[in-house]
């Protein structure tokens, strides 16, 4: 009875990991084209649920959606204060 | 259509309001002119997530999914934690 309703969910999680995808590359913002990447790498988590490998979600939850963000954050501040560093100096 | 119990009804409304709250939020997420309507809108389709792999470790009566719930609970707020800290030039 409930499986059409999961095999729903399936689908509109596996159109979220694919405009997650979309609007990482085609965003101008970087800030807002990050966190659609961690959009797509929460929706594939769960989608490794749907096909019954839970420690692959565990591991794709901990790492692609809370590490990398947090790292891309990171670099794109490091790399920004270089750049303001550079043009202070010419 | 006699021998639907009160769980199959409670599981199926539920799973649309899932499903409801995952495409309004993509919605949002699409739109939002500002960063900050992303952020919100990661946030709560996180905390819907949750709720998914919950049902869904119901639905599968594997109930070690819901350790995969469990660590998303638990590390969920890093990502809009960095965030806010990169837009209050906190990094």
């Amino acid at each position: 009875m409930s499986i059409p309703v999961i095999t729903l969910l399936t689908i509109v999680l596996c159109a979220g990991i694919l405009i997650g995808g979309l609007l990482a590359v085609l965003l101008d913002n970087i800030v807002g084209a990050i966190i659609c990447a961690g959009l797509a790498s929460l929706f594939a988590s769960v989608v490794y649920v749907v096909l019954a490998a839970p420690d692959v979600a565990m591991t794709e939850a901990s790492i692609g959606s809370g590490l990398s963000t947090m790292i891309f954050l990171y670099a794109i501040r490091k790399t920004q204060s270089d750049e303001q560093s550079r043009e202070d100096e010419e | 259509m006699a021998d639907i119990g009160m769980t199959e009804i409670t599981v199926i409304i539920s799973a649309m309001l899932i499903f409801f709250s995952i495409v309004f939020g993509i919605i949002r997420l699409v739109k939002g002119p500002d960063t900050v309507d992303r952020v919100v809108a990661i946030d709560l389709l996180t905390i819907v997530t949750i709720a998914l792999i919950a049902l869904l470790a119901h639905e599968a009566e594997r109930y070690i999914y819901l350790d995969v719930a469990l660590v998303y609970g638990l590390l969920s707020f890093l990502g809009v934690l960095a965030v806010a800290r990169y837009l209050e030039k906190g990094i």
